[in-house]
C-alpha cells in the first residue's frame, strides 16, 4: 500500500517526456549515426604491403605445412629433407626477414612502434577513429549535465533493488526514492551502452557507431593488428626451426610399407602379417 | 534452351570454375541477349566477367569489348578488370605490349598474384622461359601455398625436360594438397619418366592406396579412371624392376617387398580392366597382349 503511495506521489510533467527524454534519446541515435559515416570518410584504404614484407609475414607458412603432415607425410625422405633443411637454414640466415638478415651481433632490439612509419600510420588512424568516439560523448555529457542535471526522467515499468540506486538515479542524491525512477544522467548511460542494438539494426552489422566498444579497446579501434605488438619475426622463424627439427624427427613417409596395405587390402597377404 | 537453366549451368560452371568455353559462350549470349543481366543482380558483374573470358577463349572479340566496356564503367579502376583487360590485349596485341602493360600495372601493385601470373604466363608463352621460372619461383617463394603456380612451375621444368626440379616442385604440390590423388599420380609419373624407378612404383602404389581407401571390398571392383593408368604404372615399374633389381633410385627408395606378388596384382587387376572388352577393340588386344608377355 505504502509503495503505492510513493509511485502515485510523485507526477512528471509531460513535457519533460517531450522535450527531454526524447531528444536525449534522439541526439544519441543521431550522434552514432553521424560517427559511422566519419569514421568511414577517415577509415584509410589498408596501406599496400610491399613483396618483402609478404614474404615475411607468410615465412612461417613454409615450415607450417610441411609440419602439418610430417608424421604421415606425402613426400619422400629425401624430399623432406631437403626442404626442411633448406628451411632451417634459410630461417638461421634470415633471408626472410624484410629488412635482409640481421647485422652482425647487434641484440635484437624489439622494433620501436613510433619509428616506424607504418605503425606510425595505423596509430594516428586509430587516434582519429578515438576522437570521433569520444568528443560528441563528452559534448553531450557535458549538454545534459548543465541543462538538465536533476531530472527524474522516466520511471521503469518493473521494480528493482537498492543496489541498483546508483545506476539508474546517478546525479539525484535522494536517498528515499523509489530505485524505479531514472535519472537524466542515467538515462544517458543506459543509453550509451544499450543503443548497440538499434544501430545493428540501422546501420548492419559492422557498424562503427557503438561507443561503448572502442571504450574497451582504446588505440586499436579500426586497425586489425595492434602497431604497438609489432612482431619480431626474427626470433619466431629462429623458434620455429626448433619445431622443424621436432617434425623431421616425428617423419615418416605415407609410401614407407604402401604396397602391404595394397597388398592386403586386395587379399594377397593374410590381414593379420 | 531456357533463359533460367542456362542461368543455372553457368552459375555451377563459375562456381567449379569449368573453363567450358564454347557452352558457356553460347549460353551467355543467350543471357546476355534474353536481358538476363537484370536479373541476376550483383551476380551478374561476375557473369560478365565469365562471358568475357569465354568470348575471348572463343575468339568473339566483339561480345567480349561489350561485356568488358560494362565492367569498366561499373568498376573504374578495379584490378579484376585490369587484369581482364589485360588477357584482352593479349590477344590482338603484341606479346611485349602486353607484358609493358603487366609491368606498369606490378609497378602500381607490386603483389597482385593475378597480374604477376598473367605476366609470367606471356612469358613463357613468348619463350623467354627463364625469366618466367624466376619470376614463379619469386612468387611461390612469397605465396607459399599457391597450388596452381607449383603445378605450372613443375609443367615449364617438365617441357624442359628437367625432371628432378620438376618432382621437386610436385612435391610442393603434394604437401598443399595431399588428399588429391591425381597430384600424386603426375608425381608418380614424372618420378618414372625421371628414371627414378622404385620411388614412382612407390607413388603409383600411393595412389591405388588413397583411391580405393574407401571402399570395402576393391578387389571386386574394376578400377576405372586414373586408377587404371595408376595400375598400369605399376605393372610397367614392376617388370622393370624384376629384370633388374638394382635399378638407380636418386632419392634413394628402397625396392618395395613382395614385387613379385605386387606384379601379379597389376596383371590381374588389368586384365579385368581389358579382358571384359570386345574383341574388337584394338587398344584392349594390345594391353592384354603386353600383359601376357610378362
Amino acid at each position: 500500500m505504502l509503495s503505492n503511495l510513493n509511485v502515485v506521489s510523485l507526477y512528471l510533467d509531460p513535457q519533460i517526456r517531450d522535450w527531454v527524454l526524447f531528444p536525449i534519446t534522439l541526439v544519441m541515435i543521431l550522434v552514432g549515426i553521424l560517427r559511422h559515416y566519419v569514421v568511414i570518410l577517415l577509415q584509410s584504404p589498408p596501406k599496400k604491403l610491399s613483396r618483402a614484407a609478404i614474404r615475411e609475414q607468410r615465412a612461417l607458412v613454409h615450415s607450417q605445412v610441411l609440419r602439418a603432415t610430417s608424421t604421415n607425410s606425402p613426400v619422400p625422405e629425401s624430399f623432406y629433407k631437403s626442404i626442411s633443411q633448406n628451411l632451417s637454414q634459410a630461417f638461421t640466415a634470415g633471408t626472410y626477414l624484410k629488412d635482409g638478415p640481421p647485422q652482425g651481433d647487434a641484440p635484437s632490439t624489439p622494433p620501436n612502434p613510433l619509428s616506424d612509419p607504418n605503425a606510425m600510420d595505423g596509430m594516428m588512424a586509430g587516434m582519429k577513429t578515438q576522437m570521433v568516439m569520444m568528443v560528441p560523448q563528452m559534448v553531450i555529457m557535458g549538454w545534459i549535465n548543465f541543462f538538465f542535471q536533476g531530472f527524474v526522467l522516466i520511471k521503469l515499468p518493473f521494480p528493482l533493488t537498492l543496489g541498483f540506486k546508483s545506476m539508474l538515479q546517478r546525479g539525484i542524491e535522494t536517498p528515499d526514492m523509489d530505485v524505479r525512477w531514472v535519472s537524466s544522467l542515467s538515462w544517458y548511460f543506459l543509453n550509451f551502452f544499450g543503443l548497440n542494438g538499434l544501430y545493428r539494426l540501422i546501420l548492419g552489422g559492422d557498424n562503427a557507431a557503438d561507443a561503448a566498444r572502442d571504450m574497451a579497446t582504446p588505440f586499436a579501434a579500426g586497425v586489425p593488428q595492434a602497431p604497438g605488438q609489432a612482431q619480431d619475426y626474427n626470433k619466431l622463424l629462429i623458434a620455429e626451426k626448433d619445431n622443424l627439427e621436432l617434425a623431421e624427427g616425428l617423419y615418416s613417409w605415407v609410401g614407407k610399407d604402401v604396397e602391404q596395405r595394397v597388398l592386403r587390402r586386395y587379399g594377397k597377404f593374410p590381414p593379420s602379417s | 534452351m531456357d533463359l533460367p537453366s542456362a542461368l543455372q549451368k553457368l552459375s555451377i560452371y563459375r562456381s567449379r570454375n569449368t573453363r567450358a568455353s564454347q557452352e558457356t559462350f553460347d549460353k551467355g549470349l543467350l543471357v546476355l541477349k534474353g536481358n538476363g543481366l537484370k536479373k541476376l543482380g550483383d551476380e551478374g558483374w561476375a557473369f560478365l566477367e565469365q562471358l568475357a573470358l569465354a568470348a575471348i577463349d572463343v575468339g568473339r572479340l566483339d561480345i567480349a569489348d561489350r561485356c568488358l566496356q560494362l565492367l569498366t564503367e561499373k568498376f573504374p579502376g578495379s584490378p579484376r578488370v585490369d587484369c581482364l583487360n589485360g588477357i584482352r590485349k593479349e590477344v590482338t596485341e603484341s606479346p611485349e605490349a602486353a607484358l609493358a602493360y603487366y609491368n606498369q600495372l606490378l609497378e602500381a601493385d607490386p603483389v597482385n598474384v593475378a597480374f604477376w601470373k598473367r605476366k609470367i604466363s606471356v612469358l613463357r608463352r613468348i619463350g623467354r622461359i627463364d625469366e618466367a621460372v624466376d619470376e614463379l619461383i619469386e612468387l611461390l617463394d612469397t605465396f607459399y601455398t599457391d597450388v596452381e603456380g607449383w603445378l605450372e612451375l613443375a609443367d615449364i621444368y617438365s617441357s624442359c625436360h628437367q625432371y628432378t626440379s620438376s618432382l621437386q616442385s610436385l612435391s610442393h604440390v603434394l604437401l598443399l594438397a595431399p588428399q588429391n590423388p591425381f597430384y600424386v599420380l603426375r608425381f608418380a609419373e614424372t618420378a618414372y619418366t625421371a628414371g627414378d624407378v622404385p620411388l614412382a612404383i612407390k607413388s603409383f602404389l600411393n595412389v591405388i592406396d588413397m583411391a580405393d581407401s574407401d571402399e570395402d571390398a576393391p578387389i571386386e571392383q574394376v578400377p576405372s579412371g586414373f586408377q587404371v593408368r595408376a595400375w598400369l604404372g605399376i605393372k610397367l615399374c614392376s617388370r622393370r624392376l624384376l629384370q633388374e633389381r638394382r635399378l638407380p633410385s636418386p632419392s634413394q627408395t628402397p625396392v618395395p617387398e613382395h614385387l613379385q606378388l605386387i606384379d601379379e596384382l597389376a596383371t590381374e587387376r588389368l586384365k579385368t580392366v581389358y579382358a571384359g572388352r570386345d574383341k574388337s577393340d584394338k587398344e584392349a588386344h594390345e594391353i592384354l597382349e603386353w600383359l601376357s608377355r610378362g
